[in-house]
Order: structure tokens, then sequence, then C-alpha cells
């Protein structure tokens, strides 16, 4: 044993000093979120509830974990945080309010209706907040739609990039992890209110166990390799003088010959890439996604 | 320097019996003239020494009888094929076998153990302390009891060796210039005529060492080599040559060929391509000489199976496939999978709240 903990003694403190830093930076969070809370003023709210999972997407337990999480973001970022899944065709109900409206705006007049018809809003009705609305429904043209809304301060706060970028972020674990879809919404929301989020990268649920895999892999392989002992001779050990003796060493140039290439120049430029437009009419603003 | 006449293994028993009979050879033991202990070799004082009364070159030759009785006590001794020296079982002196190093079979020169037991068992603890898989048990004190020093025959080989090649080599130059790339390539004749004299290129004549160790034990420096006397082999085990030098010579000059052409093949260097017209390697055996070299041996029983261990009796070089404990792999893997799995989780939780 004393072997063992000799040889893992820095992967033992490794591992230490990163608990200590989560230790600490998750500590530093949640005193600065809960330095920064916020005191709701709109009284004219018709629901308490935040999660409308009509679509039935969630567990019950998943969704309570998503109420608790929105009851606590809402007062660190001052905003009503709304969830609606859905599971039905909107085409009769917008094109009621909307007659031409696209395939891809159906979705948006429900969220603004819904969030309008609920007086949502931290400081006033139809204030502050957001709402994510996705339908699991696949429309007529073949496509499922999602859509987020902004509303108030968050509608100053939010540019057309950061709405892309949280619908990314929910678009990339949705179809199998709808929860944790939702949950990264809400963070990210958070973390765009707050200015907290320094590192914005994509690691994948499995991550962790994947490189505890391939290092215990690597280790196991690297440490079962035979090893017998090197070979320490070279090639003048065994001669005298430790070199061998030329009696002839010539290099005679005899003929030389040049080959020329044309060299093809690819002067086209490159392409810059497109992005996602989102933004309704009225005292709101968003984007959707398509899947 | 004298030559001898090669012989063939099978030769070699026939003429121990004749050569002893001839001439009546004993055994040798080496006892103290103090105490009447056995007195050994001792490496690291590089002199005879008495373990009982720890007097210095105090031994005394006894003679006694032939491979059948101890010289010291009498008991019947088992000699194995080939041993010119062992351990009587019942009294734990140790013997030389006179016969087997006399006449044909007496060695021109002996490399002295430079490196005792303790040094030797430091030497495979430092080099086995990196091996995390080995199993537990495997330095124990028990184990290393049967630890012993051997005296490995060796033939030495002298040659001298002449390389003539001849061949066209190529140099490439490239450039640019403009929308233009250009490739120069200029032919060289190569001629090179190489001289090398081989000293003693060491070939092991024992058939219970394998020959790939033995060519990872080397090199031994051959400064400290000393005339054969019997009495650097007290205190060890040690064989006669169990091949003649004829018979082994192949490996030699596969030494001597391969070191050749990592010579040549330096001397090429600086061109990108060679192509060979002519490559003569000749090499004619200048002498050859009969040495036995210093070696530990220690053998470890593992799950049914024997793993041989050996140490440079000079240089204290250590050579040897560990075994692989399945415990140590699945303990220590997990270990590693546990403490990666949560560091990454963690990080992960950083970058996260981050």
């Amino acid at each position: 044993m004393r072997e063992y903990f000799h040889y893992f003694k820095w992967l033992y403190i490794i591992l230490g000093v990163m608990l200590l830093c989560y230790g600490i930076v998750a500590g530093g969070h949640l005193a600065a979120s809960k330095a920064a809370g916020y005191e709701r003023t709109n009284t004219q709210c018709k629901s308490e509830e935040r999660v409308f999972d009509y679509g039935d997407v969630l567990t019950d337990r998943e969704e309570d974990k998503l109420r608790e999480l929105i009851a606590r973001r809402e007062k660190q970022t001052g905003c009503d945080i709304v969830l609606v899944t859905l599971q039905e065709s909107l085409e009769g109900y917008a094109r009621e309010i909307e007659p031409y409206a696209d395939y891809s705006e159906f979705v948006r007049i429900y969220a603004e209706k819904f969030y309008e018809d609920n007086n949502f809003g931290y400081d006033k009705p139809n204030g502050d907040g957001v709402i994510l609305v996705d339908n699991w429904y696949r429309e007529a043209d073949g496509s499922i739609y999602t859509w987020f809304c902004t509303t108030g301060k968050v509608k100053e706060a939010y540019s057309d990039a950061n709405v892309n970028h949280i619908l990314d972020n929910v678009y990339r674990y949705v179809e199998h992890e709808p929860y944790r879809a939702y949950k990264t919404y809400i963070n990210d929301f958070y973390h765009d209110m707050t200015g907290m989020r320094l590192f914005n990268i994509y690691v994948p649920g499995a991550f962790a166990w994947v490189a505890g895999i391939i290092s215990a892999v690597i280790f196991m392989l690297y440490n079962m390799r035979p090893r017998r002992g090197g070979k320490t001779t070279t090639a003048v050990t065994y001669v005298a003088g430790r070199k061998p003796q030329f009696r002839t060493r010539e290099d005679a140039f005899l003929r030389k010959s040049v080959v020329k290439h044309h060299i093809q120049r690819n002067n086209s430029g490159g392409h810059s890439g497109g992005g996602h437009s989102g933004g309704g009419g009225g005292s709101h603003g968003g984007g959707g996604h398509s899947r | 320097m004298y030559k001898k006449k090669d012989k063939r293994p099978g030769e070699a028993v026939w003429i121990f019996e004749g050569y002893a009979r001839r001439r009546g050879s004993e055994d040798m033991l080496f006892k103290c003239k103090n105490c009447g202990s056995n007195v050994v070799y001792e490496p690291g004082r590089g002199r005879m020494y008495c373990p009982h009364c720890e007097s210095e070159d105090s031994e005394d030759m006894i003679q006694g009888a032939t491979m059948t009785q101890c010289v010291n006590c009498g008991a019947p001794v088992t000699v194995q094929d080939y041993a010119s020296a062992g351990r009587c079982e019942h009294c734990g002196s140790y013997i030389v076998f006179n016969e087997r190093i006399e006449g044909v079979y007496e060695p021109h020169m002996i490399l002295p153990f430079r490196v005792n037991k303790e040094s030797a068992v430091q030497a495979m603890d430092k080099e086995f302390k990196k091996r995390l898989f080995t199993p537990s048990g495997f330095m124990s004190a028990k184990s290393l009891e049967k630890m012993s020093g051997i005296y490995v025959p060796f033939w030495m080989y002298d040659y001298k060796a002449r390389y003539d090649f001849s061949g066209e080599g190529t140099k490439v130059r490239r450039w640019t210039s403009g929308d233009t790339e250009y490739v120069e390539t200029s032919y060289y004749a190569v001629l090179r005529k190489m001289d090398l004299d081989f000293d003693r290129i060491p070939v092991d004549a024992s058939y219970r060492m394998d020959d790939e160790t033995m060519d990872l034990m080397e090199p031994y420096d051959y400064g400290m080599l000393e005339d054969f006397h019997p009495k650097y082999m007290s205190g060890f085990y040690g064989e006669v040559y169990n091949q003649g030098a004829a018979e082994l010579e192949g490996r030699a000059k596969d030494k001597a060929r391969v070191a050749s052409e990592e010579l040549m093949q330096e001397s090429l260097c600086g061109y990108q391509t060679i192509i060979p017209h002519r490559k003569d390697l000749n090499l004619q055996r200048a002498g050859v000489n009969y040495v036995l070299m210093p070696v530990w041996q220690y053998l470890y029983r593992y799950q049914g199976k024997t793993y041989q261990f050996h140490v440079n009796g000079q240089t204290g070089k250590v050579i040897g496939t560990t075994p692989v404990s399945v415990a140590k792999v699945i303990g220590y893997g997990m270990s590693v999978f546990a403490a990666v799995t949560a560091a990454c989780a963690i990080g992960v939780r950083i970058l996260e709240i981050l």
C-alpha cells in the first residue's frame, strides 16, 4: 500500500487541488449570486407556474427540478423565465392571429401571445423576462420549431448572436436529453444576463467517463509493456580505436539534372457563413430554430 | 595469446573424464588458515575473504575428491552438466571442479565479479521499482536467497574486417523562383574502403543462458580482465563452455557484420539515395579467447512460470522481463480511471460555473 500511495500521491494532490478550486469557484459564485438579488415588482402576473410541459417530454421530478432552478435564477437575473413544451400543430392558432404567417412564425406567435396573456414580466406585466417554446409537433412543412422570446431589458441585452447561441446549446441535447437542454437554457440565460460566463465551451456529458477510461487503458498498456532491458552497445564498442579506418573515401561528382514544376496558385477567396436571424415585432425580441 | 582447439559439446564430457583419469585432477576448496572456514572471493573488497573470521587473503587451497564428494565434508555432490564450480548442499562450501578448468578447459582469462550480491539486489530493486505491475513478493528476502553468481563461459573473437563499397549517391536541392519550383539532383560516384579491427566480440557458450539476454548484458569493461585463477570462482557457480568456438562463430560474425554495415552507412550520410554497385565485406578471424564472465542470476517463480533475471556482475546492468500481477493492474487501473474521471468532472463543473 505504501508503494501505491507513493506512486499516486501526485494524482491525489492534483485531485485535492481541483476540489479546492471547485469549492472556491462555487462558493464565490454563490456569494456573488446572493449579492445580486432582485425584488419582484409585478403583481399582476396570472400564473405562479413557469414550467408548462404540455408536450409531456419531462418527468414530474425533472419539472420540479427546473422549477426550483428557475425560481433561483429569476431572483439572480431579475427576469421571468418561462418554459413551454408542446406537442400540437400551431397552424390554426397562429393563422388566426397572423393569416399569412410562415410555418417558422407559428411558434413565435404562440410564445409572444402566451407571455402577454399571462402577464409575465419580473418588473411589470409584459416586462423583463424570457420564454422558450419548444413545439415537438412536426408541422406540415416537416420541421419542428422552437422559439426563444425576449422581453424588456432582455430584449436590449440580447443580440441575434446571443439568441442563436442559446438555441444552439438547447439543440445540442434536446432530442435525447430534453431535461438537460432546458436546464442549459435556464443556466445559459442566467450566465448571459449576469455576465459571469468566462468560458463558453461545449463539453459532452460522457467526456469525464471517456477521459477516465482512455487514461486508465493507456496507463495499463504503458506499464504492462514488456521491458527487458535496453541494448547498450554501439557499432564501435568492439572496434579497436573506437572508429573505422578508411583507406579510400571518395565522392566524385558525375552529373546534375534540374526539373522545373509550375506552381498552381489558388487566388479564390473564402466565403463567410450565414446566421440565424430572429426578431418578432412589437415589444418582443428573440429568435427561432427548427429541427 | 594462445589458441585452443575447439571441441563439440558431445566430446566435452568424454574429455573431462579422460583428463581426470590421466592427471588425477582433484576438486579445489579454499579454506581459511585462521579458522578453517570456506574462504570466498568478495567482489566489494576485490580479494579473498573469510565470512566467518573476517580475515582477508587467508586462503589455503585444499584438493580432494573428484566431482563425486565434497572436499570439505565428504557428502555426495551433484554436479550439473557443464558445471565448473558449485556448492555443497550439505555444508555450503564452494567447490571448484578442477578437471573442468584444466587443460583445454582452462579459461584464458576471467573477469572477476565487481558487483556483490547486495549491490546486485539494489540494482534490481532500482530497476524494478519503475515496473508498477510487478507482484509484491517479487523482491522479497526469501526469493532473493536463491540469487546466485555464475561465471558464464564466453568465446571472444577478434576479426580483421575489410569492407569495400561502391555505388551511386544522389543529393537533391529544391528552391522556388516566382511560380516555378526547381528540383536539382546531383549524382556522385561513391567509393569507400574501410578497415576495422574487431577486438573480443563476446558470444556466450552456455546452453543455460539465453543468447539474447547475454547480448543485452554487454558491454563489459575488458580493462578489468585478469589472468585466470580458480580463487575467483570460490563463492560462485561456474560453467565450462558448452559449445566450441567454431560452432558459435556465426553469432560473432553476425555481430561484426551488423556493426560494419552500420559504420559504412554512417559514412554515407548526406546522400538522399544510395544505389550500391558493390558491397564486399571480408571478415578474417584474428584470434579467439575463452573467458569467464560474471553474471548474477535470479529465478522467480510466479503462477507456475519461472522468470529469469540477470545482473551484469561487473557493471550492474539489469536484464529481465518481470511478471505482471493482474490484481495490481486492476487496482492501479481503477485508481487512474476514478481519479481522472473525478478530475474531469470537477473541471467541467468549474468551467460550467465560470
